[in-house]
């Protein structure tokens, strides 16, 4: 404990607040998401919507959307994702860097919604872990923004310290055996995505 | 002098047989072996620039199974005239007609895709009869009758897919 020394004056003068790191990384990622579009069809148009001044998702700190996953931390899939596309969006995901999370934006991308068909993922969740399922066809800005509080909120439950400490694989790139096949198992309640290979449970 | 008679004085040669359209289309059916024969006529003698589609219908279970389906349009007299030729068999065969109409690569390679029709002889700038819409390696014909809407094993070239990225990546990363 040597280490601690006692509060300088200078501190005190300017002030200063109490807060646990995990909070303050919480605070910091859910406030300033960047989405990556993945404007696959129709809904694609509702997104660019979101992000456009009259439903302003600036207001959230997530108008900041980039087509370069590198600089993505929120995948939104807008549209019907096809098992052709499947791959794509795949390695797409693969390139964000942790930590990200996916917003299933529509019923396409929820649940393949009315494309009950051979060429259609029947739900991202099938390829990607999914955050939050944004029903509608297509949702209206509104309810994905309601999306991203929701997803803010989780956030905001996430450990990210403890996650790192603890050793938990925080890489979750090609090398993570993150195919889930399960759907809707996919929320999870630890800080990390790590979806478990099939036949693994959690504990 | 009508389309249809002057199409089908054009097509007695190699027999060909009028049908009933429903909209008035002239509508022949001829044998699949006159093709190319038909087609060449059509566009030499009757004046059809141009072909709107090639297109099959599936009659499954009824035998012959497949109906291809011809479409050609004439600009400079504003007709237009239907083929159809019945073919069947699991793989059918039929002359490409790419090389007199060459708009028809698309819809051929389309054709293919979707009903699994041969085209022999086909030739486009993808270097033969290739898939156009579903990818490269899938194993099924989707349009035909008999094939479920739902797929079959449709996430297979996925898994594939991944399980090889993934085994691939285990390797290059195996001393970490
Ligand atoms: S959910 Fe509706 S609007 Fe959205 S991509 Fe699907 S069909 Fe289009």
């Amino acid at each position: 404990m040597g280490s601690l020394k006692p509060i300088d004056d200078a501190t005190t003068q300017q002030g200063f607040m109490a807060t646990r790191v995990d909070e303050l990384i919480n605070w910091g990622r859910k406030n300033s998401l960047w989405p990556m579009p993945l404007g696959l069809s129709c809904c694609g148009i509702e997104l660019m919507a979101m992000i456009g001044p009259k439903f302003d998702l600036a207001r959230f700190g997530a108008e900041a959307a980039r087509f370069s996953p590198r600089q993505c931390d929120l995948m939104i899939v807008a549209g019907t994702l096809t098992w052709k596309m499947a791959e794509a969006a795949r390695v797409i995901y693969d390139q964000m860097p942790d930590p990200k999370w996916v917003i299933a934006m529509g019923v396409c991308s929820s649940s393949g919604g009315m494309y009950d068909s051979y060429s259609v993922v029947q739900g991202v969740d099938m390829i990607l872990p999914v955050d939050v399922y944004v029903p509608g066809c297509p949702p209206r800005p509104d309810a994905v923004i309601d999306a991203i509080m929701k997803l803010q909120k989780k956030i905001e439950r996430e450990q990210p310290l403890k996650a790192r400490l603890s050793g938990d694989n925080l890489d979750h790139g090609i090398g993570s055996k993150t195919f889930v096949r399960a759907p809707n198992t996919a929320v999870s309640t630890r800080g990390s995505h790590a979806v478990l290979p099939p036949g693994e449970s959690r504990p | 002098m009508s389309t249809l008679e002057r199409v089908q004085s054009a097509l007695a040669a190699i027999g060909a047989k009028p049908l009933a359209s429903r909209e008035g289309t002239p509508f022949f059916s001829i044998e699949p072996a006159h093709v190319r024969e038909a087609c060449r006529i059509l566009r030499d003698v009757c004046g059809f620039e141009t072909n709107t589609f090639v297109t099959a219908i599936d009659h499954f279970p009824a035998e012959p199974r497949f109906e291809l389906v011809w479409q050609f349009l004439s600009v400079q007299h504003n007709d237009r005239v239907r083929l159809s030729a019945r073919v069947s068999g699991e793989q059918p065969h039929v002359d490409t007609i790419g090389d007199l109409f060459p708009g028809t690569q698309y819809s051929e390679r389309e054709c293919f895709d979707m009903f699994g029709i041969v085209f022999d002889g086909h030739q486009s700038h993808a270097g033969g009869l290739k898939r156009l819409l579903m990818p490269e390696g899938y194993d099924h014909f989707p349009l035909r009758k008999d094939f479920p809407h739902q797929g079959i094993e449709p996430d297979k070239l996925y898994n594939a897919w991944f399980k090889q990225r993934f085994e691939r990546h285990e390797a290059e990363h195996a001393d970490v």
